[in-house]
């Protein structure tokens, strides 16, 4: 008997092509957004006429603003939304936990703590700003929470899911306390960099930063995405995945590296946007079910298009001033998440 | 070669010996059930020969390979496991939860191929469940339940599998499918199969060899119509057992006092 194309399998495909179109429409949309007036078709026609593809018919003015400010702000929401909510899935999948994200074993505070002494210590207390070389503390410090995380939930080979989470927990509150002092042991002028930082924010997004942080998220996105199957066998349990013959440590490592190494890449580089690892993975999994071989690719288009509204929500709700982008995933994430809760709750008939 | 070889296993966990200078032969073809009271090691023997749980002392080998020096995939491949409480992963359908037990024929980061497609179409239908294929495995009975957790070891494609307490929480008539079901697989395919079981009428029933452990040691093995009629069975159980033939089939039963009876004996 020939083996059918499973519901799910067709309902994946149904909705993969419906979340690319509505993710490219959404970054249309927002290259659209803005106080300088410029139609959509100009706009995709100028973008296109970058890539090679006909003429634009913009001033130089607008094209500077279309292709120099718009556009790589929209291509690092895709960018960061995309690598976040593939790192938050990957996480809820290693860690057998619902609420993980990917911040749970600390890159939070540990880039939170980089950018910290990059902005009260090393640059100019007195002045305001965020110094230049701010990402590659924030980088390198939210590595090396997880390296310390993982070296004191993981000593020994005992590195289950629960112990991980412990030790992340407590690497998180350790550096989120250093971070808090060195706050405020500093000027105001710096607490307020600091205080902008942590919120998060595409605003200052360049082309030079996209392509900086590409291969990164290219790589950690890949492997996330082939480990789809091992965090479906993951499911069954630490103990029985082994029986399935799954290297569980070597899993567990593997995918733990490259969620975290794509998390560090995009928060050092845009700060700590809360919210779109820990409810895209969730509305992904309403809508195809509860394989990762099918969660993983579709937080891809579902994250990039929820980072894209969130943040031309950010950038246009109020006239004159920006609201910090995490704020806004937070405001829309937050009633998000206890909507997915509720749909969750109700019994299956 | 023998199917299953255990040398001299011992089991400690913080100072408590769960067994203790096991040694077995298992033929190939064969089903081999493990029996005997609560806390006799029957689940820690059942893990140790199927490689999960590591030995304090001696061996386990299987069709001549060291089952604790393999690599998790070479081991699965030799060996399944049908664990005494499946985890039940919420939301997965019943052949998504069936093909992981072909994990250990696909590489870490690669798919499964169409084969592997058939193979559990295949396995959905020799166990029954090809109807609920496409069913939340959560949402099925305790039997249906128990038979997805088979398929899973049967795509498996090991000529060894490990079953603990296979029948837990099913009632008479499940407990029976699931058993035939089993003895199918050994008869047909020459399965060779280490269960354990609290029921001693179903294992004496279904299986070829009874294994009896008391403390972490074994008691007495050798075939099942004779483990089940040996003086040691109730002197594991501390209950005197007798074995009433019910139309050819032996039935294994307590010889139970009433309560207010023993309150005489005891206090005379």
């Amino acid at each position: 008997m020939p083996h059918a194309v499973p519901p799910s399998a067709r309902r994946t495909a149904i909705v993969a092509v419906m979340s690319v179109i509505v993710m490219i429409v959404a970054a249309g949309a927002a290259l659209v957004i803005g106080v300088s007036s410029v139609s959509g078709t100009a706009a995709i026609g100028d973008v296109l006429s970058h890539l090679g593809i006909g003429h634009s018919s913009l001033s130089d003015v607008q094209d500077a603003i279309v292709w120099d400010l718009r556009a790589p702000r929209v291509a690092m929401a895709l960018v960061v939304g995309a690598m976040l909510a593939v790192a938050g899935g990957s996480y809820q999948g290693v860690f057998r936990n619902p609420l993980a994200d990917p911040y749970l074993l600390g890159i939070a505070a540990g880039a939170g703590l980089g950018a910290t002494i990059a902005i009260t210590r090393i640059g100019n207390p007195a002045s305001s700003g965020i110094p230049t070389y701010t990402p590659w503390l924030a980088f390198g410090g939210a590595m090396a929470a997880v390296a310390l995380t993982w070296s004191i939930g993981g000593r020994g080979g005992r590195n289950t899911a629960a112990t991980l989470v412990l030790a992340g927990v407590a690497v998180s509150s350790l550096l989120t306390s250093v971070q808090t002092y060195l706050q405020q042991s500093s000027s105001s002028s710096s607490i307020e960099s600091v205080y902008l930082w942590l919120l998060g924010s595409l605003s200052g997004a360049s082309w030079a930063q996209v392509w900086l942080i590409i291969p990164y998220v290219v790589i950690c996105t890949l492997v996330c995405i082939a480990s789809g199957r091992a965090l479906d066998v993951l499911s069954v349990g630490d103990m029985e995945s082994r029986a399935l013959g799954l290297p569980v440590s070597r899993v567990r490592f593997l995918v733990i590296v490259a969620s975290s190494f794509g998390t560090a890449a995009v928060v050092s580089v845009v700060g700590l946007v809360g919210f779109v690892g820990l409810i895209v993975p969730h509305v992904v999994r309403l809508t195809v079910g509860t394989s990762y071989r099918r969660i993983l690719p579709l937080c891809v288009t579902f994250g990039a298009t929820f980072l894209v509204l969130a943040d031309s929500v950010a950038r246009s709700a109020l006239s004159g001033a920006e609201i910090p982008l995490g704020v806004v995933t937070a405001l829309i994430g937050a009633p998000v998440f206890v909507i997915i809760l509720n749909i969750s709750r109700r019994p299956t008939t | 070669m023998s199917a299953i070889d255990v040398h001299s296993l011992g089991v400690t966990i913080d100072g408590a010996v769960l067994l203790s200078e096991v040694t077995l032969s298992l033929e190939v073809g064969r089903w081999y059930t493990v029996i005997g009271p609560n806390g006799a090691g029957k689940t820690t023997l059942v893990e140790t020969v199927a490689g999960v749980r590591a030995p304090s002392t001696g061996s386990v080998l299987i069709e001549g390979h060291d089952v604790h020096a393999l690599k998790e995939r070479d081991r699965a491949r030799l060996v399944a496991l049908v664990p005494q409480h499946p985890v039940i992963p919420a939301g997965m359908d019943v052949w998504d939860y069936v093909i992981l037990g072909r994990t250990p024929h696909h590489g870490l980061l690669r798919g499964g191929s169409a084969s592997d497609d058939a193979l559990v179409d295949d396995v959905l239908a020799r166990v029954g469940l090809t109807r609920l294929a496409h069913r939340d495995v959560t949402t099925l009975s305790g039997g249906e339940r128990q038979r997805a957790v088979w398929a899973r070891a049967l795509v498996q494609s090991t000529r060894v599998v490990v079953l603990d307490e296979p029948t837990t929480g099913m009632d008479v008539r499940h407990q029976t499918e699931m058993l035939e079901l089993l003895r199918r697989e050994v008869d047909d395919c020459g399965l060779t199969v280490l269960a354990t079981l609290h029921d001693l009428t179903l294992a004496g029933q279904f299986a070829d060899d009874l294994i009896l452990l008391e403390g972490g040691r074994v008691r007495e093995t050798g075939l099942a119509r004779d483990v089940v009629r040996s003086p040691a069975l109730s002197a594991a159980y501390g209950t005197e057992l007798r074995v009433v033939d019910v139309d050819g089939a032996d039935v294994v039963v307590p010889v139970v006092t009433r309560v207010s009876e023993r309150a005489v004996t005891s206090s005379t």
